[in-house]
């Protein structure tokens, strides 16, 4: 290392600068978006944008509740179900494919086959398409096959689309450990699943937190799969913030930005409580240690 | 009976040939160091008898025991890995504690052995910390806690001093003599450095790719080398070789000397290489023999502090002397000096086998 790294808060003036004009080119969409929803219709479609006005929930009400123009009543929308289905869908389909990925990548990295790389390969060719490719066949063998609709097919694509990516990841932070730790642990008595629980995956869990939220991000945000394969009961966030355009009273942008604001709390608590360990993740075996 | 035998070990990858007819034993209490170049073949040799690398073919007993096919764990053997292999997500506490744990001691037993390991070891004050966090020393010192803390039969070392400097080096040899002495348990040490093996080792094993190719107390090994590759192995600095002729029976010419000299055991125009320790060469004075009298100039010299090393040039054949500091220090480079040595001290191995030919060389 040729020189220590500087200590928090002793960047300088010019890097402060420069990283703050920058984060503020990537951040302002974002608080565009926020601002917005907190804003009423007039307010919205202003022009110039206004920075300064008098916020208002009603968007954000009406997120849940809709009154109807025709009738005059208010009802519940089923937005709080989607926001469910996301979550759950994600959640479920992330953590699955880390749990199947991590023990693939654990056999990968230390009992290798003979043509291991060439396996390694031919997960990963899933992945060099672009998705809409296989989308009709996909279709098909969902409708053939009952999946289409169900939590189950949802889930199970997006686990299996999270997977070869999962297993990459985690087999490089398997490489990255020391094996004669493990072999430590042998001689000390461990049996081979406790060295495996006990000792591999403590050593790599700053690893799996950088690929869970990498897996998460990609995962909520896919809109693709999810307007053609899921039903009115398991569709996702995205899917329904679609529908929201045209309807009955054109593009309703405060109560678009109200869903968007909403949907970025979730993964954006997940990234704030690993942020520790994502650092660590995406520098892994990068930096000496 | 807790000797260990080690037969006709066999393990290829690939193509590659890391043991072959690889055999020694290691008495009840011994410590044993095997010393080779790396990739000879140590590191697979120990973990093979700890079962944590599959044979082709070959025995491992333990105790009376074939333990060849036993699994890893339970073999009552432990073993200090080159990289120490502490685990990083575990306290010093912790790390002392898996064994006896997994042992199924109860938790005031383990405390009260890691206590006493850790005194031992002087490394009590470390016992909270991470691993990362403690100096070379402290981690080896934790590795060898770690390793005996459940007293096993026997102690496995692969190149344990490998990743430290030279001052813990030196302690470390120490240390380890210490706890042999003091814990009389069998050890098996694997070292490229022959010097550890030398001072440590009660018994030495030469290996040469994949096979133990000499076995002897360090004493043997440096008097009397079976072959041109252990004479090369052991000794520092290193044998001065020299391509000579047998001139008669049991003469030889030398070099850089204009008469023959007594070497038992060469026939007429046999082709040899002589050995001559760099050690057994000296200044010559009033008692040396003219035989073996020769000039050179000094090359170089390397300062020991209380021996120096001297390269001295004659005939174009630069060869290696030590000498005693205050000796060493009247001269200087490019002087010419007369030395001599004592044909006796000489080894003489066979030019194509490189086998020793003067076996009955009593010193």
């Amino acid at each position: 290392m040729a020189r220590k790294y500087r200590e928090i808060g002793k960047a300088g003036w010019g890097y402060t600068a420069i990283t703050t004009i920058v984060g503020f080119i990537y951040f302002s969409p974002v608080f565009w978006i926020i601002l917005t929803a907190f804003k009423t219709r007039r307010d919205a479609l202003a022009v110039p944008p206004k920075l300064f006005f008098t916020p208002t929930l009603d968007n954000f009400m009406s997120v849940f509740y809709r009154t109807s123009i025709t009738t005059g009543n208010s009802q519940a929308t089923d937005m709080g179900l989607y926001f469910f289905n996301s979550i759950f869908i994600a959640f479920t389909s992330v953590g699955l494919a880390i749990i199947l990925g991590t023990l693939a990548a654990y056999a990968f990295s230390r009992f290798p086959l003979k043509g291991n790389d060439t396996y390694l390969f031919i997960i990963l060719t899933t992945r060099m398409m672009p998705p809409i490719v296989v989308i009709i066949p996909i279709f098909l063998m969902f409708r053939l096959t009952g999946l289409a609709g169900s939590y189950w097919g949802i889930m199970l694509l997006y686990t299996a689309f999270n997977i070869p990516f999962s297993v990459w990841l985690i087999k490089s932070f398997f490489d990255e450990l020391n094996p004669e730790i493990e072999d430590a642990a042998r001689m000390d008595g461990s049996s081979e699943r406790r060295v495996f629980f006990g000792f591999c995956i403590p050593q790599i869990l700053a690893g799996l937190a950088a690929t869970f939220v990498f897996g998460l991000i990609l995962t909520w945000n896919e809109f693709l799969f999810a307007l053609l394969l899921t039903g009115v009961e398991t569709r996702t966030v995205p899917v329904a913030m679609a529908r929201t355009l045209g309807g009955e009273v054109g593009v309703d942008y405060g109560l678009l930005a109200a869903i968007v604001t909403l949907f970025l709390i979730p993964i954006f608590f997940v990234t704030f409580l690993l942020q520790n360990q994502l650092l660590r993740g995406v520098t892994f075996g990068t930096v000496k240690k | 009976m807790s000797d260990l035998k080690v037969q006709n070990l066999r393990r290829t990858f690939g193509s590659v040939v890391a043991l072959e007819d690889m055999n020694f034993d290691v008495a009840e209490g011994e410590f044993f160091c095997l010393l080779g170049p790396s990739s000879s073949g140590k590191t697979t040799t120990l973990r093979a008898i700890a079962g944590l690398e599959e044979l082709d073919n070959g025995e491992v007993t333990f105790a009376g025991q074939d333990i060849t096919d036993d699994p890893v764990q339970g073999r009552g053997m432990s073993m200090i890995f080159q990289t120490f292999a502490l685990y990083p997500h575990l306290s010093v506490e912790a790390n002392l504690a898996h064994p006896l744990r997994r042992a199924g001691l109860d938790s005031q037993s383990v405390r009260k052995r890691v206590g006493e390991v850790a005194e031992l070891l002087r490394v009590t004050h470390t016992l909270k910390r991470k691993p990362t966090t403690l100096s070379g020393g402290e981690q080896q010192r934790v590795a060898i806690g770690r390793a005996i803390v459940q007293q096993p039969k026997l102690l496995l070392l692969d190149e344990p001093l490998t990743n430290l400097d030279a001052k813990l080096r030196h302690d470390m040899r120490a240390e380890f003599k210490r706890l042999h002495r003091e814990l009389g348990m069998t050890m098996l040490y694997a070292t490229p450095d022959q010097l550890e093996a030398l001072t440590m080792g009660e018994r030495v094993g030469v290996m040469r790719d994949g096979k133990v190719v000499a076995i002897g107390t360090p004493r043997e090994l440096y008097e009397t080398p079976q072959d041109k590759y252990v004479a090369e192995m052991v000794g520092s600095p290193p044998i001065n070789f020299l391509t000579a002729t047998g001139t008669a029976d049991d003469q030889t010419s030398v070099p850089f000397l204009d008469h023959s000299v007594a070497a038992p055991g060469i026939k007429q125009d046999q082709p040899v290489t002589l050995g001559l320790r760099p050690h057994d060469i000296a200044l010559a004075n009033g008692g040396s023999p003219a035989a073996t009298r020769f000039t050179g100039k000094i090359h170089l010299t390397e300062p020991l502090g209380d021996v120096t090393i001297l390269d001295v040039n004659t005939r174009d054949i630069t060869i290696k002397m030590v000498l005693r500091e205050e000796v060493a220090a009247k001269l200087s480079v490019g002087e010419d000096i007369e030395i001599s040595f004592d044909p006796k001290d000489l080894h003489i191995f066979d030019q194509s086998t490189g086998n020793r030919l003067n076996n009955d060389a009593g010193k």
